[in-house]
């Protein structure tokens, strides 16, 4: 079941290269945006996975850390100067920190419930975050909006920078994540998920790691909802914590693989580049809301666990089953 | 010497229905302690409230000389009191390698370490071998049979270094050599200087291995004492076959 020695650095390196020259290829506007929302979506999906794949626990409001981080980047430039347009992207390990220390008590409290209990009690997160940024106009603009000095760089490449920092916020996602599963937080994440009374009970440090995920998971996700306020350049409550973009983070992880290192990233490219053909091709209507769900359904008919854990376990079970007949008849069963 | 486990007029009832009555029991060092009794009669709540995962209402208990009556399974667990459960649970998706090393407990220091070091493979492969799980070592528990999943329940509770492992029908639904297995298993421990508490159904496994006999019914204990006098106590008779 071991992946060949040396097979997933080469992936991932292979993978970020690409990334990372891209741009320099002069692809064009629309589809440097594209790119600029996917790896947004991709670094979610990939920080959800920590709490929601590994874990197993569903969190829908992952989108509540995502406007405070937007508001976070809005608020601090409204009172201070940008000097540079890189700025805003060196205060977002403070914003990521910051919010996932807002996230600890938060975490304490929410995940002493469980499964579709703790999925509930996270949506309530989205609209407390939801109505504070509507109500506290004097901080956020309310229904208003609020806006962001717009970032000085030249039009021809005002992506880049964008889609510069996502890169690098993906490879340290998915490296939190290679870590997670190299390390015994990985292990111990595992046995929380699969039965978290025994993991417990075998003196498992279960609150430390179901905390630790979640804080982690959070201020990514935050410095994600950062960048995208930048990007936007002018933020509403409605979008800034709107339920889609936790939707959206918690199908991609699915359709990609749970806790997998790269389900979440694969699910992310996806959805993402199917919702915009079909918000492209379907118009402004919200129908793409509905070929977007068929996609979905589609695959989780098909892979009920996802792409990458269906695929693995196809190619695992005919690796074995071909082991299994060159032992035969010499071979007696286990036990 | 102080008995290894004391319980001493234990309680606890799910809403109106009492599951243990003022139930006591001793387990001595050493010794392979059967708790038997008809469905219904309260061992397995008894087991939740020895090892922690149940809170009894009234009534104590001490291990190793300490009162544990309020303690977490997790400390119990590191103090050396293991046990296991009537539906083998492991860690369906860890391998059989893993369930063994999660088992073993580390400290937060150890927690950003590897997920298998040297040391673990070193102490999971020693139980691999003995329980000859060898040839099933990497894949993931989902796989095993169900009696493969009981000898890994109980291999992985070796792996904190128990002084009292309590067994929850260890030869329940698995095939007669695996009781044989189990019995091997059991009695090798034991000769190693390992206190077993065991629900057991199977009387014959019982006459065998254990001494003393403990039997529990509706929730309290009607008789203690060495397994060829517990056929013909008449109590015991009595709340088997309600005569």
């Amino acid at each position: 079941m071991r992946m060949r020695r040396g097979v997933g650095p080469v992936r991932a390196a292979v993978f970020f290269l690409v990334l990372a020259v891209a741009p320099t290829f002069g692809l064009a506007h629309w589809l440097l945006t594209m790119l600029v929302f996917t790896l947004m979506f991709a670094v979610m999906a990939s920080a959800w996975n920590l709490l929601g794949g590994f874990t197993g626990y569903p969190s829908l409001g992952h989108v509540a850390f995502f406007g405070i981080g937007a508001y976070a980047v809005v608020l601090w430039f409204q009172h201070h100067d940008i000097s540079s347009g890189y700025e805003p992207f060196l205060l977002l390990p403070a914003i990521g920190l910051g919010v996932a220390l807002v996230g600890l008590p938060i975490a304490a409290i929410a995940m002493r419930t469980r499964a579709d209990v703790f999925a509930i009690v996270t949506i309530t997160l989205l609209f407390v975050g939801q109505t504070l940024a509507f109500n506290l106009r004097d901080i956020t603009g309310g229904a208003q909006g609020a806006s962001i000095v717009p970032a000085p760089f030249p039009a021809d490449s005002y992506e880049i920078p964008f889609y510069d920092a996502l890169v690098v916020l993906l490879a340290v996602s998915m490296g939190l994540t290679w870590a997670t599963m190299r390390s015994k937080v990985g292990l111990s994440l595992a046995a929380v998920r699969m039965d978290e009374d025994k993991a417990a009970g075998i003196g498992v440090r279960v609150q430390t790691v179901k905390l630790l995920a979640f804080c982690v998971s959070v201020g990514l996700t935050a410095m994600i909802g950062g960048i995208w306020a930048y990007y936007e350049g002018f933020i509403y409550p409605q979008f800034a914590f709107d339920p889609l973009i936790s939707v959206a983070m918690v199908l991609m992880t699915f359709l990609g693989g749970r806790a997998t290192l790269w389900g979440p990233v694969l699910g992310a490219f996806i959805l993402e580049l199917a919702q915009q053909y079909f918000a492209y091709s379907l118009g402004g209507s919200r129908f793409y809301l509905i070929a977007y769900a068929l996609v979905f359904l589609v695959v989780i008919l098909v892979m009920p666990r996802g792409i990458l854990p269906s695929v693995r376990d196809r190619l695992w079970r005919r690796g074995r089953r071909r082991i299994v007949d060159a032992q035969l008849p010499a071979g007696d069963g286990p036990l | 010497m102080t008995p290894l486990l004391e319980v001493d007029g234990v309680s606890r009832s799910f809403g109106s229905v009492p599951a243990l009555v003022n139930a006591s029991l001793t387990v001595e060092r050493n010794s392979i302690t059967a708790l038997i009794g008809p469905n219904g009669s309260g061992k397995t709540t008894l087991f939740n409230v020895i090892t922690g995962n149940l809170r009894a209402d009234t009534g104590r208990v001490r291990f190793d000389g300490h009162d544990v009556t309020t303690a977490r399974p997790a400390a119990l667990y590191r103090r050396g009191l293991s046990r296991t459960y009537q539906q083998a649970r492991v860690f369906s998706q860890l391998t059989v390698e893993e369930n063994l090393v999660v088992a073993g407990g580390f400290g937060l220091a150890q927690l950003f370490g590897r997920r298998v070091n040297r040391r673990d493979r070193q102490r999971a492969t020693e139980l691999i071998d003995e329980f000859r799980l060898g040839r099933v070592a990497d894949l993931p528990a989902a796989e095993l049979s169900y009696g493969q999943r009981k000898l890994l329940e109980f291999a992985a509770v070796l792996m904190s270094s128990p002084t009292l492992i309590l067994l929850d029908e260890p030869t329940a639904g698995v095939n007669p050599v695996l009781i044989e297995t189990m019995e091997h298993h059991i009695r090798r421990l034991h000769a190693a200087g390992i206190t077993f508490l065991i629900v057991e159904h199977d009387m014959n496994v019982v006459m065998r291995l254990c001494d003393p006999v403990v039997v529990l019914d509706q929730g309290r204990e009607i008789f203690t004492g060495p397994p060829d006098a517990v056929r013909e106590h008449p109590a015991v008779l009595d709340a088997y076959l309600g005569a």
